[in-house]
């Protein structure tokens, strides 16, 4: 199993499509989680993708986006419950109306409400579902598409080499860079420098002071990988050719299809369920 | 025909000094030329300006001279760290990145894949990711994705500085079938124990300028520019050196088989078993029934049941993989066990934390860059004690800086010194924390041979303080002249325990494990000396004593 944010090889349904695909796939998925505003519809993309990540043998991934983003999620909901709690909502619906608690209060001069409607949950619900869907279609390529396919359909796509080239070492050195942050941390604490039993303040300033040899480390991987470059003949001017080809299968087509039937699925269910968070 | 390298003289800057000076000499194509000489002699310079960073990449410097080549004559480089130099996923990708990119087309690459993969024997590894290769198979990779593009003149930068036993052994086999193949190729390493079997032509640099320029043969038979130039030699060159004044008439060798040879002319062959008795030990450190598990089911140590002699250096032995660094991260709490437990003087050490722990033990880590840290060097050296909360005395910093050729260095960023003293002044760094046991781990790396012998200081050094130390390494010479005690490990399981003198008399551990034994124990044990030889001294001795010579 890779860690967060990197490649899982494995044989599965995802990982053999073409890298396009999946591209299409994300764009499409990222457009339709920012674009929908109905809790219904992004439940159903929801269910779409734990169907889909299940299916392709990455299910267990899920839990672990989840933990991942769980501090972000928890942090969100919260800042928009609160701020709800201070607007008086009106949406319609019987249910999601029904008041928990309001107040009003005279100060200065200005009326202060309180009002604490189901709405307000709900209106978290919808945002931190809407955060965890956009990054989980962008994961969903990262998880089955290593940087070399990356590469690879971005070029087809006619992607200037600089930039493709470019993403694609983004997803090689991030990996290398966490590994050795890591490896810097636990050199440290070895030669004495405390980073477990030690106030919050402290641990901060010691993730912050290993940051220095981190450095050092990272300028010289990029050292060595421009070294590199040039010893491998990379020239953004001229045109590269791929050794390896990719063309689109019949699974391409049915994927496609299923994205386009779910988007179809998710528009029609924000168009019935139309209630905006 | 030959690429002529002619008074090439550099320097980084218009008022710095030259790095190179008057720089002249020929690379006979076709055949294997080592370029050697102690860290900051020039040798990198060298690498960048006849693969043409520099001026290309860095065109600041002033150069004059030449490297006399045609224009479509092309040259790549291997560099000492694969993993900087692989790009792509896979072990097809990686080796396609060059070829794609002079913008070859498909036939082509097609048939240079399976030629380098069959050249190479590793056509198994082609649909393996990069990641999961071992060092020697990443650099296998690394020499074929250099090699597809196709290179007139093939540089490789250290190239087993960082690999195990088996690792070296597969990097030794392509070199030869380079050679077989007539690729020129140069070695830029100051190790020569490795690649003295297939290199033919030697050149020294010392301070920028060229020192030696000669065969092979020529290189090794003169002991004093290779002590000038601390290059590390296969130790049956430092076996002759050391006894060929005994044996007059003597011929030069540098492998076993010729080693056997010649000493047969002076020696009779006797047939010995050596035994050993079982040392009682005063443990300082035990590891009771440990187990580690990682999270993807994989065994790393299995049932590991081994006890550290106080105030004696022992060495943890393996292949890469074996289990050795997992097992010294669960000496200082770094790694916590799936089940078993470790004990510093009887006390189980979990409930700790690791910087609580190094107060007892301290782990010093393979790549000095994980621990560098201070801005100074002289800053550095304290920094454990600092760390700890311990008072340093000035003068005996200042000491210690002098004693190991830092005191120059002291207000330099230590980030700019050579790897080799790098290392050291990581492990010097130990010297002031109140730790009784000193881990090391690969304490050699990047080192040459006279960094290696301030190496040995240290460690005796550490010994005569009460220190217990240690030590995994893949430096089998340095570790049978320094060490009393071995543990051996194999894939996670704990092979041996015991003493120097138990692991010769046990032979089978080294065949088994594929181990390379040292040349003085292997010729010893087979001329049957009366006492197996851990060092050149001993050496000496044992073979006067059995061809009934007195030492002078």
């Amino acid at each position: 199993m890779g860690g967060f944010l990197q490649y899982s090889p494995r044989e599965s349904y995802m990982h053999n499509l073409d890298p396009r695909t999946k591209f299409v796939f994300f764009l499409v998925m990222a457009l339709l989680t920012s674009i929908i505003r109905s809790g219904v519809a992004l439940t159903f993309i929801l269910v779409v993708f734990i169907v889909l990540w299940c299916a392709c043998g990455i299910g267990e991934y899920l839990g672990i986006l989840l933990s991942k983003l769980k501090a972000l999620i928890i942090f969100i909901s919260l800042v928009w419950l609160i701020l709800g709690m201070f607007e008086i909502n009106e949406t319609g619906s019987a249910f999601l109306d029904i008041v928990v608690a309001r107040q009003s209060w005279n100060f200065m001069g200005n009326t202060l409400s309180f009002s604490f409607e189901l709405y307000d949950i709900y209106k978290c619900y919808v945002l931190s579902i809407r955060v965890y869907l956009m990054v989980a279609s962008f994961y969903t390529v990262i998880l089955t598409t290593n940087f070399s396919e990356i590469i690879l359909g971005l070029n087809k796509w006619r992607m200037p080499n600089a930039v493709s080239f470019g993403i694609g070492l983004v997803f090689q050195i991030i990996p290398m860079i966490i590994s050795e942050f890591f490896a810097i941390m636990e050199a440290q604490s070895s030669r004495g420098l405390e980073i477990e039993k030690c106030k919050a303040w402290q641990k901060m300033k010691n993730y912050v002071t290993v940051s220095f040899p981190l450095l050092f480390r990272v300028l010289a991987k990029g050292h060595a990988i421009s070294l590199a470059m040039y010893y491998y003949k990379l020239n953004f001017k001229q045109s590269r050719t791929a050794y390896k080809a990719i063309k689109a299968s019949g699974k391409d087509i049915t994927f496609a299809l299923l994205t386009v039937i779910s988007a179809a699925g998710a528009i029609v269910l924000n168009i019935l369920f139309n209630i905006g968070a | 025909m030959s690429f002529d390298v002619k008074n090439i003289t550099y320097r980084y800057a218009e008022n710095s000094k030259n790095i190179l000076e008057d720089v002249s000499f020929s690379v006979q194509e076709g055949a294997v030329t080592a370029v050697v000489g102690p860290s900051g002699s020039g040798k990198t310079t060298l690498i960048n300006i006849l693969s043409g960073v520099i001026p290309t990449l860095m065109p600041d410097g002033v150069l004059s001279g030449s490297f006399d080549v045609a224009q479509n004559i092309s040259v790549s480089v291997v560099s000492q760290t694969p993993e900087n130099q692989l790009f792509g996923y896979g072990v097809e990708d990686a080796i396609a990145f060059g070829m794609e990119n002079m913008g070859l087309d498909s036939e082509t690459m097609h048939e240079r894949m399976e030629y380098v993969l069959d050249l190479f024997n590793i056509q198994h590894l082609r649909n393996r990711s990069v990641a999961k290769l071992s060092g020697g198979q990443r650099q296998a990779v690394c020499i074929a994705s250099v090699l597809a593009m196709q290179p007139d003149v093939l540089i490789m930068d250290e190239p087993v500085s960082s690999l195990d036993p088996n690792g070296k052994k597969l990097v030794q086999t392509i070199l030869a079938q380079l050679r077989a193949s007539g690729q020129t190729t140069i070695i830029v390493d100051n190790n020569l124990e490795w690649s003295a079997g297939i290199v033919e032509h030697v050149v020294g640099l010392k301070e920028g300028k060229v020192v030696f320029d000669g065969t092979k043969e020529e290189f090794f038979s003169d002991h004093e520019v290779q002590e000038n130039l601390g290059v590390t030699l296969p130790q049956e060159v430092l076996i002759y050196h050391k006894i060929k004044h005994a044996f007059p008439g003597m011929n030069m060798f540098y492998n076993i088989p010729d080693a056997r040879k010649e000493i047969s002319r002076f020696v009779e062959k006797r047939e010995r078993e050596y035994t050993a008795e079982k040392e009682e030990i005063e443990p300082i450190l035990t590891t009771e029934s440990l187990k580690q598990t990682f999270a993807d089911g994989f065994n790393a140590l299995i049932d590991i049941n081994s006890s550290f002699a106080k105030g004696k250096v022992t060495a943890i032995l393996g292949q890469n993989g074996s289990g050795k660094t997992t097992l010294v991260k669960h000496l200082n709490g770094l790694i916590k066990p799936t089940s078993g437990r470790v004990l510093y003087l009887g006390n189980d050490i979990r409930g700790k934390s690791v910087a609580e722990i190094s107060k007892d033990i301290i782990l010093v880590f393979q790549h000095p860059e994980h621990m560098i840290f201070e801005q100074t060097v002289k800053d550095e050296l304290s920094f454990c004690a600092k760390a700890q909360g311990i008072g340093v005395d000035e003068a005996e910093i200042e000491k210690i800086l002098k004693d190991y050729e830092l005191f120059d260095d002291r207000e330099e960023l230590p980030a700019n010194l050579s790897m080799g003293k790098k290392h050291v002044l990581t492990i010097l760094s130990v010297l002031f924390s109140s730790a009784d046991v000193i881990i090391l781990d690969e304490p050699t790396l990047g080192m040459d041979w006279e960094l290696k012998g301030k190496l040995e200081n240290i460690i005796s050094y550490l010994i005569e303080k009460g220190k217990t130390v240690i030590m995994i390494s893949h430096e089998f010479a340095l570790v049978f002249k320094v060490c009393d005690r071995m543990l051996v490990l194999n894939n996670g399981v704990q092979r041996f325990e015991g003493s120097r003198e138990e692991l010769l008399a046990d032979r089978a551990v080294f065949e088994d494990l594929n181990l390379p034994m040292p040349a003085v124990v292997q010729l010893s044990r087979e001329f049957g000396f009366e006492k197996i030889a851990c060092n050149l001294d001993d050496f000496l001795t044992e073979i006067l004593k059995a061809a009934g010579k007195e030492q002078a």
